[in-house]
């Protein structure tokens, strides 16, 4: 039985007139991490949101199919019993901050006094996740005066400070410098590692590449394409249909017509190219 | 608003502190005389205003917020006071004696409401206040409504800032006669409440996510330090607020 097992899901808002996730299937294993690819209304979002319990809990509409997780399931739980088991973490960090809290310290708390931690456990908890984010040195700022990218990291210490057994992450790196989103994606392979299904919506295919286990390639709310991120991310289907390819990917294959890319497959990664062109 | 000092006002356990904010307003309001908001301010507002070492933020504060109140205040009910003695007649306009003077007492509680409100929240870490509330029985999203409309003004100026200059980088006059003015508004005050009206359900699934509306009993990590002394004295306030609502009932029988 999957970890989290996604049945027959459609899903339409109220107020609009088509479903935005169709009829999709979905079973992702314990410790499995997941990205989700796709153009702009592809329905990754909402598909973030079905999995964190909001829809169709918090935005009501239509839902027809199942969402189970660790083998509860999300019609029959309430939003307050879900969030103790999936964590979200959005990509505008500016409106995850909950606006009550002076420190980022006391701002990562506030979800363990929320679900009643005992004080020195939480002091616990918040200094060893701030410490695997790497922002311990944020601890007695405002959340306020925080750039973009450091107030990303803190909506997602936020949530890992909550030990979710399913992280959903909808662009967490969004305003991130590339040495912030290695870092970042390097704490959430090692969650992974440590037995936390990570679901990740993300536009940089190249860090998916490297870091994910699998791929999921969504367009107009239905997925397209589902495998290992090398298949998917280089398959010709991606780049008929609109989505972010790497230029690594876009160059070999260009160069394969002009019969300068020996290998069978496209890579994703510059590394990967260079390997790949060196031959 | 907070501003962090190290003070025995900012010692004192929140709800002392907003109970004491709450009996100056009511006696402000009820007690007879009519520059009793005036004599509040001076003698009591200000001095601990001082003691909390605020004094200079809140003057500051206190001057830019109620300058547009008063003037337009003094002006509205000078001008449009019916019958009365004149100050000077000019045309159709003639301010009135009688007008200029009651616009003078209802600025006194203005200005007494709005700096007994400053001094509490200069002096009150809003995380602080949001345990105490909850400590004694409010329901936490009511908590969490109150405290985060006391942060949420310095957020809300910051955002009305960008939009301004957004809209000015695309062509928009702000500056210039009344008119051109008055056309400004609408391009910023769109975006601000629209803006704004999408973040409110973003932070509401921000919030919700890290367990807000769960039923297990609420721990917090700040303790907040609290004497039998200030227990007695908040008592004291609350007899203190009936009285001055009951006498000023009374007395305006």
């Amino acid at each position: 039985m999957a970890f989290v097992n996604i049945q027959k899901l459609t899903y339409q808002y109220p107020l609009l007139q088509k479903p935005v996730l169709q009829d999709i299937n979905l079973q992702i294993n314990q410790g499995e991490f997941v990205a989700v690819v796709g153009p702009n209304g592809a329905g990754k979002s909402t598909l973030c949101y079905a999995l964190a319990g909001f829809v169709p809990h918090f935005f009501k509409g239509e839902l027809t199919g199942s969402i189970e997780v660790a083998g509860m399931e999300s019609s029959k739980s309430t939003l307050s019993e879900w969030v103790l088991n999936v964590g979200l973490a959005f990509q505008n960090p500016f409106n995850q901050i909950s606006g009550a809290k002076y420190t980022v310290f006391e701002e990562i708390a506030f979800g363990l006094e929320n679900i009643g931690v005992p004080r020195e456990e939480i002091k616990k908890r918040v200094e060893d996740a701030m410490a695997l984010t790497g922002i311990s040195d944020l601890a007695d700022r405002s959340p306020y005066s925080l750039s973009g990218g450091q107030q990303q990291r803190v909506a997602l210490t936020s949530i890992l400070v909550m030990r979710p057994k399913l992280l959903v992450l909808d662009e967490p790196t969004s305003q991130m410098d590339p040495i912030g989103t290695r870092e970042v994606f390097g704490t959430i392979r090692k969650m992974a590692e440590e037995g936390m299904t990570v679901v990740l919506v993300e536009h940089k295919v190249e860090w998916i590449a490297e870091f994910a286990d699998r791929v999921i390639a969504m367009k107009d709310g239905s997925v397209l394409l589902e495998g290992k991120p090398n298949e998917v991310l280089t398959s010709e289907l991606l780049a008929e249909n609109g989505f972010g390819i790497s230029r690594y990917t876009t160059t070999a294959r260009e160069a394969k017509k002009q019969g300068l890319w020996k290998k069978e497959t496209l890579p994703v990664t510059l590394d990967e190219a260079v390997e790949g062109f060196k031959k | 608003m907070y501003v962090a000092r190290e003070s025995g006002l900012h010692k004192l356990h929140p709800l002392t502190k907003i109970l004491f904010t709450l009996l100056i307003i009511t006696a402000g309001i009820t007690l007879p005389g009519d520059w009793t908001g005036y004599f509040l301010i001076l003698l009591i507002v200000l001095p601990l205003a001082y003691w909390g070492k605020v004094f200079p933020n809140l003057v500051s504060t206190a001057w830019k917020i109620t300058l547009p109140i008063a003037i337009s205040v003094i002006l509205i009910q000078s001008l449009f006071w019916g019958k009365g003695t004149p100050i000077f007649e000019f045309w159709i306009i003639s301010p009135k004696i009688e007008g200029a003077r009651y616009a003078a007492v209802s600025l006194g509680r203005i200005f007494l409401i709005m700096t007994d409100f400053l001094l509490f929240s200069m002096t009150t870490r809003p995380d602080t206040l949001m345990i105490a509330l909850k400590q004694v029985g409010m329901p936490s999203s009511i908590a969490y409504i109150i405290v985060t409309t006391l942060q949420i003004v310095p957020s809300f100026q910051r955002k009305a800032s960008t939009i301004l200059d957004a809209q000015r980088s695309r062509g928009l006059e702000t500056e210039g006669n009344i008119i051109t003015r008055a056309r400004a508004v609408v391009p910023i005050i769109l975006p601000l409440v629209l803006g704004s009206l999408v973040e409110v359900e973003e932070r509401a699934i921000a919030i919700e996510a890290r367990g807000f509306n769960s039923n297990k009993k609420e721990t917090s990590l700040i303790e907040i330090h609290d004497t039998q002394l200030q227990k007695n004295i908040r008592s004291g306030f609350i007899l203190m607020i009936v009285g001055c609502i009951i006498f000023g009932i009374l007395w305006r029988l």
